[in-house]
């Protein structure tokens, strides 16, 4: 593949150059690298990124009657998952969907948590049953039919690149039909109760009305 | 019926059916007959107590922000749907409550009867002053919804997270009821002229909007979207209730229903132009200035009715529905009749 030339430099704040500095260390993790005096206060360190090995967190400390360190990450895109979980029903279906921002992964692959496994899976084998969609590089769908119970958990969605591997997680949630049912039912049963207790009352007082009208006119003529 | 049936869509075209085209229905025939009614009842103080009315939409909608998301939290789309469908076979018992009044109404009011049947509907399709009072709501709604359809993106395009831009949206909720009462209230006063509190709100809403591109932090957003919505809920009750100036009591339902019917091609149009300009100069800003503008041009438009200049008002529960140019107020007293004992 192709290799990433980087430069990662540092430098001291104008208000601490009266310090004297002692020493200054590029390290990633124990591993010192020799860095280069770019200029009287700042130091820089020459990077070719060709594997993922390389990845990783590379600080600069500057020793001197203080210590200041800073650090960079070198990572692969992350993916976002989502926080919320997708709600569906038994018997629909459901899509995630992980998404990768600028930069297009080689591969995508989907995972589900079996207890505390991660299993991938093959849309190949179970064609009835799962259905990725790859029409598009940046972004990957899983679609799954047919949905149960079993079916409810966290799904992982992992996008290869050439340096590494990047994974989102995502919540599926499934509910039977009696949940959103029951607030449904209280709700119309409210109303069923209601409508016809409105009604009667009406026709009741009409009634009444009536019955007072004749009760004036038989008043009247006596 | 149509968020029940929603419920169960398979499809996208279920759901137009469903959600769209019979929900709305049911909508638009609770809707007219509801101000129709509420009109009957309060001839003499219309004005407010469609405001109170209508104010009543704005208390659910500012309810609403809050309650859909939890719903789509616990239940998914189809069963925030199932809930919804739920609460909304509540208008059959708003319904139920509507009718007792009306008999004793009929009985008691002297006025002639307004002619009835499709003459009356055509005869308001050659009536100057209301198409053209039809033709300022079109204009109207084509911006009025811009900022209920893209406010919240228009937050977040200034820099409010999603929490920011959902507070914006129910603080002009909260501003767009008051406003409807404050309005009613106003207009309720007997020496003032419905069509020129209508005239002042939609100048004033128009104006609102041409200065809302100037909030760009969440306060000034914030303010002047409480102004937007102010004035844009006074306009709600004066719309329906300067209807009865324009073609009389008598031809009041029908001239709402012609009227909404024309109203819808300019929201239709109204939002996703919006959006289309937005898409071309790369924000909202001129987005809500073209909203502006079609405010403006419908408050012009309200300008040449004929009854604007009069000077005394007509509650127009007087009159009969003849289409008449003539300045009513010659005709009439200004003296609300009185129903015999």
């Amino acid at each position: 593949g192709s290799a990433v030339k980087i430069e990662l430099s540092c430098r001291l704040a104008d208000k601490y150059s009266y310090m004297k500095i002692l020493q200054v260390t590029w390290k990633r993790g124990n591993e010192t690298i020799k860095h280069i005096n770019k200029t009287e206060n700042s130091w820089g360190i020459q990077l070719t990124i060709s594997e993922n090995r390389k990845l990783g967190s590379y600080t600069c400390t500057v020793t001197g009657e203080e210590e200041f360190s800073v650090a960079f990450h070198l990572q692969v895109p992350q993916i976002e998952g989502r926080e919320k979980p997708v709600i569906s029903y038994e018997g629909d279906s459901a899509i995630l969907i992980c998404k990768s921002h600028s930069y297009t992964p080689i591969a995508w692959t989907w995972y589900m948590t079996n207890g505390s496994e991660q299993i991938a899976i093959n849309d190949s084998l179970m064609l009835d049953k799962y259905i990725i969609d790859r029409t598009d590089a940046n972004v990957t769908h899983l679609k799954i039919l047919k949905l149960t119970k079993e079916d409810d958990g966290a799904y992982w969605c992992e996008a290869a690149y050439e340096l590494g591997k990047s994974k989102g997680k995502l919540k599926l949630k499934i509910l039977s039909l009696m949940v959103p049912l029951k607030p449904f039912l209280a709700i119309v049963a409210e109303v069923v109760i209601l409508v016809p207790l409105i009604l009667l009352f009406e026709f009741y007082s009409k009634k009444k009305r009536a019955e007072d009208e004749k009760e004036f006119d038989q008043i009247e003529q006596l | 019926m149509g968020f029940l049936l929603g419920a169960f869509a398979t499809r996208l075209s279920h759901l137009y059916l469903s959600v769209g085209l019979l929900a709305g229905l049911g909508w638009a025939l609770v809707f007219t007959p509801s101000l129709g009614a509420v009109s009957r009842y309060f001839p003499t103080r219309r004005a407010m107590a469609t405001g109170l009315a209508m104010a009543g939409a704005s208390v659910v909608g500012l309810a609403l922000g809050p309650l859909v998301p939890l719903l789509l939290d616990a239940y998914g789309w189809r069963g925030s749907l199932l809930v919804l469908a739920a609460l909304s076979f509540n208008l059959m018992v708003a319904g139920a409550l509507l009718r007792p009044l009306d008999v004793t109404i009929e009985m008691e009011s002297p006025r002639p009867p307004a002619p009835r049947g499709q003459g009356g509907l055509r005869e308001l399709l050659h009536h100057g002053p209301f198409l053209r009072y039809a033709l300022a709501f079109v204009l109207v709604d084509a911006g009025y919804y811009v900022p209920h359809v893209h406010g919240p993106a228009r937050a977040q395009e200034v820099g409010c997270d999603e929490q920011r831009a959902g507070l914006v949206m129910a603080v002009t909720a909260v501003a767009d009821g008051v406003g409807r009462v404050v309005a009613g209230l106003l207009a309720a006063r007997p020496t003032a002229s419905l069509l020129r509190h209508l005239f002042a709100w939609s100048v004033l809403t128009g104006l609102a909007l041409l200065l809302l591109p100037l909030g760009t932090s969440f306060g000034g957003l914030t303010a002047l979207a409480l102004a937007y919505g102010f004035c844009a809920g006074a306009i709600v009750p004066l719309q329906f209730t300067g209807v009865a100036e324009v073609v009389g009591a008598g031809r009041l339902l029908h001239a709402i229903g012609l009227m909404q019917m024309f109203e819808s091609v300019g929201s239709l149009l109204g939002a996703p132009f919006a959006g289309w300009l937005r898409d071309l100069t790369g924000d909202f800003k001129v987005s809500f200035l073209a909203a502006g503008a079609f405010l403006l041009a419908g408050s012009l438009l309200i300008l040449t009715l004929p009854s604007f200049f009069r000077t005394s008002r007509s509650d127009g529960s007087g009159t009969e529905g003849v289409p008449d140019p003539v300045p009513k107020g010659l005709e009439l007293s200004s003296v609300p009749l009185s129903p015999p004992n």
